[in-house]
């Protein structure tokens, strides 16, 4: 194959929208673990929720119309939806509850939550179908792609804005966008957002001002979990309609990761997030090309490492360059008297 | 991570108390999907075990491979809780070792298929390439975490990702023999293969080496320089900053040598267990390996208890698997209950102060505060 | 007119016995300045905190605007109008300067901050009261001047009418304070009352009107109009006539020049500096005395010389070599011991176990640790003899640190750092916060290594500790060795004060003799 065709092949519109649509599931997950991060109560457990969520929205979606027969066919979906979020924020609540209340070390809750998850989706979902692996047998209801009129007349535009096939993107991806833009309003342009960025930088002063930590705490804990369970649902209610066991295969830790190459700001996560999307995208096209696609997949962990490194390496040169600033002006001060 | 040194006896009461509860609540699950929860429970938790009886023969024991299972299972388990014990009692969260094993399987791999040795070199050159390739994959966070200040809990986490990408990348472009029906390299030779000590079982020379890992570890942490160092880092940086001690040394060295034992466990999967590698070599079992280290308290010595009643938990999993309509995973909700519960400190105090607001008064509270102040 | 606030007969113990304030009786009238003197230890941040809800008095009340209150916490202080600037800033880095100030109270326009708003408050306050600041600079990127008016005034937009200044002037550059005297100034003029914490009389002289002086947990200079009061008469007032415990001493055996410490300077990593140019021998067989209020550079001087910071300039030479930026190992091998003025961070490690405690500098070296192996059992016999030689009161060697009172880990620090044969002994605040038998028993123990003929660096801010064990004494003020002397009875407190708080200097000739 050659480079030219390699090339071509990523340039494509279509390539795009496959990063599109790859994306959303590290995007939404990744404004959760920003939020928890900004408020100093970092979540590891990104992976579990997302998982619950997905689980959940599975199940309640499918037996919701059994339960509930007299509702219209198109709520269904969307209660199984309600399902995950609900689940994934009570776990996102035992998470805060035994840390901040209990003394809880954070890194080991939110692991065991990671754990509760991946043993607890498998034993339920074994337990109402008899398949430890799927739930290929239940008849689960998607989240609706929307897809814009008028625009596959244009050509590209259509693969653009409507996807690869021209099914749309899924509501998730919408959503990704519109919270995207709702969460930088909201930690930069209200007073909530502004209490819980003061409460992760200096937990100190934010006290001193009458802000109530422990609660902003357990808020960026839930909205943690509220993002994670969206990218779940992304994953088993939007192109697949399907519960698969362990099937965020580590989203959870990659939107963590964004969190941190983003350099802990909306914009910059979302991007990192989109980054990671599109190397798992450009892995697979090398694939058809017979490139092994662990190359590509090696690039955003080790731009991360990097990223740490350079984050911490800058942020020293910053204290001793503000220091020197402020040692000479000292000395001319000196010489003035 | 801050444990402090409680009481010996309390503390175990403790762990026990929680493995109880654990179980307990266990147990009431099982029972809202089973039909048969307490046959399930019953072979969950005495299924490992071998059953003795008397027979024409004289005594006989039957199950001896399941009891084969839940030894080679501790044994990863014992391994992987050995490296977090170490790097966890130096307080340094690395969350590294599930890469780790995936690198020591990988370099145990490499030397098994490409080197012709006799038995015992070759054995011991792949356990080397192992344990030397998880210390450098420990190293390296270590030294970001030391000289840089990178947090090791993202270092760790991404490291894990590079980890299994390197030893699927290398899998299946170069080792992978392509008249296996799945994805996997050829069966090591003979020569690396670890020999089987206990007949009927799987169990291998593994064992013994373990047994040696324990002490190893055991001895590193109470009897050497670099031992003291690594627990007096853990309990409090500065002073042992003060007193002389390297202390960034110290910390590199914490997680390379976590990496050595992590990669050991590798180097057990694939050389001990499956005598190939495999696409999946481990399932999550570098994190599992925390849980053993929680219930030890990171103390080496404790750690092969842990990690047989851990790996009891798993062997008994499977076999009520297999014997009832409880699914396995039911033991890493038990897990799950285990290490939050472990973890939560400050549950016992607070529920103590709780019981005493029950028992007195609020007047009798204040009294007592006051006659505290005025005894000054 | 009645005073703003008056604390009546105040009395604040501690749980571990301390008597912070003892009948402590102190008003404030509307609109002055009033400076509250005293050392550390004296008693002044305690009745501050209590006045600010930070602290409840053990008994005594206080009375705002006339009515008796009870303050419970800050946020109660807040609403009554009283506002405190601590010494350590609550300030949120990455924020501007106007989010700091309206942090918590943000003003809104529907559901989002109004930033136009919260610059405009800034400005107007800014304007109002004379405090310069930049509403839109981030907080990280401003120096410490800045930052402190941007305390104050977070204090202003809360209402506050009755300010309590913590020692401001301890971070400040020479000119800074200057910007600072005028915003208080301004302050008043606008009807605001200001009680500005401080120990540096020449301040007091300048700003205030009136001034409290308390020693000891007790008011010994009640109110005064600063014009008819002298710095000397302040001085006396806050460092007093004590009876001196004189330690027996034999005769000083003065050696060779154990250390030589040459031109000594550090400046932080805020770039201020905190020594300069700080040169001085000692002698074998000698203790020389740092004496010197708090925050003159003592604690960096000692840090410096153990080895956990690097120095900016200057050399310490130990037995011909220069020691200084390799780390402590180095200092220590080279004969260097110190006793921490941080106790608890780092002298000891709670966790560990006091032999574990005992054995950190010498873990590595035989007869603990021969070919790479560790012998518990030689750190064991250590133990036991080192809790006997020194009296410490313990269940056993194995009990964690934590376990023990405040003069029993001393003794375990004094124990380690004695029984390491040092060349030279650094103590710092040896004494402080310490029962009165382990502190006797820490003082037998530093002439007792004097009198073996090694180097003792004694830094205490208890001058009365100073004065009766050191053969030579160097004050330290303002980074700086003020003065070096010879200990004897003609040397007086009131004397060492005055250098003390920077009212003289000794001649540069004088002091080169005194090196």
């Amino acid at each position: 194959m050659s480079f030219e065709t390699v090339i071509s092949s990523i340039f494509t519109l279509a390539f795009i929208a496959t990063v599109i649509r790859i994306s959303t599931p590290l995007i939404l997950p990744a404004l959760g673990g920003l939020f928890s991060e900004l408020a100093g109560v970092i979540n590891i457990a990104l992976e579990g929720l997302m998982l619950a969520a997905a689980f959940f929205g599975v199940v309640i979606g499918t037996f919701s119309p059994q339960w509930f027969p007299g509702l219209p066919f198109w709520v269904h979906p969307w209660l199984g939806a309600l399902a995950g979020i609900l689940v994934a924020m009570l776990l996102a609540w035992i998470i805060a509850f035994f840390h901040l209340e209990l003394g809880a070390d954070i890194i080991l809750t939110a692991l065991a939550i990671n754990i509760l998850a991946q043993g607890g989706t498998v034993f339920i979902m074994f337990a109402l179908t008899g398949d430890k692996g799927s739930t290929s047998t239940l008849a689960s209801p998607a989240i609706p792609n929307v897809v814009i009129p008028f625009v596959n007349n244009v050509p590209g535009l259509g693969t653009l804005l409507n996807a690869e096939n021209l099914t749309g993107y899924n509501i998730m991806t919408y959503a990704a966008i519109i919270f995207t833009v709702l969460v930088w309003i909201m930690l930069y342009r209200t007073p909530i957002g502004a209490h819980l960025r003061a409460v992760g930088e200096n937990p100190a002063a934010a006290a001193s001002v009458g802000i109530n930590v422990k609660r902003v705490q357990y808020m960026a804990l839930l909205l943690s979990g509220f993002f994670s369970a969206l990218g779940g649902i992304n994953l088993s209610m939007g192109y697949l309609t399907i519960f698969q066991a362990n099937m965020t295969a580590g989203r959870g830790f990659i939107a963590l990761a964004a969190v941190f190459l983003g350099n802990k700001n909306p914009i910059g996560t979302v991007i990192a997030a989109i980054i990671f999307g599109a190397a798992t995208a450009l892995g697979a096209q090398m694939g058809t090309l017979n490139v092994p696609n662990q190359y590509i997949e090696m690039i955003p962990p080790f731009v991360t490492i990097a990223a740490l490194v350079i984050y911490n390496l800058r942020r020293r040169a910053q204290i001793a360059a503000s220091a020197r600033k402020f040692q000479e002006k000292m000395q001319t001060e000196q010489e003035v008297v | 991570m801050t444990e402090k040194r409680k009481p010996f006896l309390l503390d175990l009461l403790r762990i026990v108390t929680v493995i109880i509860v654990a179980l307990l609540l266990g147990f009431l699950i099982t029972v809202m999907v089973s039909e048969e929860p307490v046959a399930a429970f019953e072979s969950l938790l005495t299924g490992p075990f071998p059953k003795i009886s008397m027979g024409e023969a004289g005594l006989q024991l039957k199950g001896i491979n399941r009891f084969g299972n839940w030894l080679e299972d501790s044994i990863t388990l014992i391994l992987v809780g050995l490296a977090v014990a170490v790097v966890f009692r130096a307080q340094q969260f690395s969350l590294g070792a599930e890469g780790q094993i995936y690198i020591g399987a990988l370099a145990a791999g490499i030397v098994s298929l490409f080197i012709s040795a006799p038995l015992a070199i070759h054995i011991g050159l792949a356990l080397i390439a192992a344990a030397l390739a998880g210390f450098i994959w420990g190293w390296v966070p270590g030294v970001l975490k030391a000289y840089v200040n990178a947090d090791e809990i993202v270092s760790t986490l991404m490291l894990n990702v590079i980890a299994i990408q390197i030893y699927r990348l290398l899998l299946t472009q170069w080792l992978r023999n392509p008249d296996a029906g799945y994805i996997a390299t050829e069966f090591f030779p003979e020569t690396a293969v670890l020999p089987i000590i206990i007949p009927g079982t799987r169990v291998t020379i593994a064992l013994i080496l373990t047994v040696a890992a324990i002490i190893g570890t055991w001895f590193l942490m109470m009897r050497t320089p670099l031992g003291y160092e690594l627990r007096v880092v853990g309990d409090n940086l500065k002073f042992a900053e003060y007193g002389g001690v390297n202390t960034k040394r110290t910390i590199a060295l914490s997680m390379a040598i976590s990496g050595a034992l992590a990669g050991l466990a590798g180097a057990h999967l694939s050389m001990g267990l499956l005598k190939q590698l495999t696409l999946n070599i481990s399932l999550g079992i570098g994190f599992e390996g925390i849980v053993v280290a929680l219930l030890a308290r990171n103390d080496p010595k404790a750690v092969p208890l842990a990690g047989l009643f851990y790996g009891y938990l798993r062997t008994g999993a499977q076999i009520m698997e297999r014997s009832s309509d409880v699914t396995r995973e039911v033991v890493l909700i038990i897990q799950a209950i285990i290490i939050i519960l472990i973890t939560a400190e400050r549950m016992l105090p607070l529920l103590q102060e709780w019981w005493k607001k029950r028992r007195h008064s609020p007047d009798e509270l204040i009294a007592e505060a006051q006659e505290a102040a005025d005894v000054v | 007119m009645p005073p703003i606030v008056e604390l009546k007969d105040i009395i604040k113990v501690y749980p571990n016995g301390v008597v912070a304030n003892k009948h402590v009786n102190f008003s404030v009238e509307q609109g002055e300045i009033h400076a509250l003197v005293g050392e550390n230890g004296a008693g002044k941040s305690t009745l501050m905190k209590i006045l600010y809800g930070l602290e409840q008095p053990t008994g005594g009340k206080i009375i705002l605007n006339g009515a008796p209150v009870d303050i419970q916490n800050p946020h109660h202080a807040i609403d009554l109008g009283i506002g405190m600037v601590h010494q350590n800033f609550m300030l949120v880095p990455s924020f501007t300067i106007a989010q700091n100030i309206v942090l918590g109270r943000e003003p809104r326009r529907g559901q989002f901050i109004n930033t136009e708003e919260s610059i405009r408050i800034t400005e107007q306050l800014s304007r109002e009261y004379g405090l310069t600041v930049d509403p839109t600079a981030r907080i990280e990127a401003t120096p410490v001047g800045m930052r402190q008016r941007v305390e104050i005034l977070k204090t202003l937009y809360r209402g506050a009418n009755l300010l309590i200044l913590d020692e401001p002037t301890a971070v400040l550059t020479p000119q800074e304070t200057d910007d600072l005297f005028e915003a208080v100034r301004r302050l008043v003029d606008q009807g605001k009352t200001v009680i500005f914490i401080t120990h540096k009389l020449v301040e007091v002289k300048e700003i205030s009107d009136r001034v409290t002086v308390m020693r000891h947990g007790e008011v010994t200079g009640d109110a005064i109009y600063t014009r008819d009061i002298s710095e000397e008469d302040i001085a006396q007032l806050m460092v007093g006539r004590k009876v001196l415990f004189r330690i027996e001493k034999p005769e000083q055996q003065r050696g060779q020049a154990a250390a030589t410490i040459n031109n000594l300077g550090y400046i932080s990593e805020t770039g201020r500096p905190l020594l300069r140019d700080v040169s001085f021998n000692v002698y074998a067989g000698e203790i020389l005395g740092i004496a010197g209020v708090e925050g003159n550079g003592q604690t960096e001087l000692a840090e410096l010389l153990s080895g956990l910071k690097p120095p900016t300039t200057g050399e310490a030479f130990i037995g011909g070599q220069s020691v200084l930026g390799h780390g402590p190992r180095r200092i220590r091998q080279a004969g260097v011991a110190h006793i921490p003025e941080d106790r608890l961070t780092n002298g000891v490690s709670l966790p560990s176990s006091i032999a574990e405690n005992l054995v950190v500098d010498r873990y590595y070296r035989s007869p603990y640790t021969r070919q790479g192996v560790m012998y518990p059992r030689q750190i064991r016999e250590q133990a036991k003899a080192l809790m006997q030689e020194f009296d410490i009161r313990a269940a056993s060697y194995d009990s964690p640190m934590g376990a023990l009172s405040g003069g029993n880990m001393q003794k375990v620090i004094v124990a380690r750092e004695f029984s390491s044969e040092p060349v030279l002994l650094i103590a710092a605040q040896p004494t402080r916060g310490i029962d009165i038998g382990a502190s006797e028993f820490v003082r037998r123990q530093l002439v007792e290594k004097r009198n073996e003929g090694k180097a003792v660096l004694l830094i205490s801010a208890d001058l009365a500790e100073v004065m009766s064990l050191a053969d030579r004494i160097a004050v330290m003020y303002k980074g700086r060795i003020a003065g070096i002397f010879e200990n004897g009875p003609h040397l007086t407190e009131e004397e060492l004060g005055l250098y003390m708080l920077g009212l003289k200097t000794q001649p540069p000739a004088e002091l080169e003799k005194m090196l």
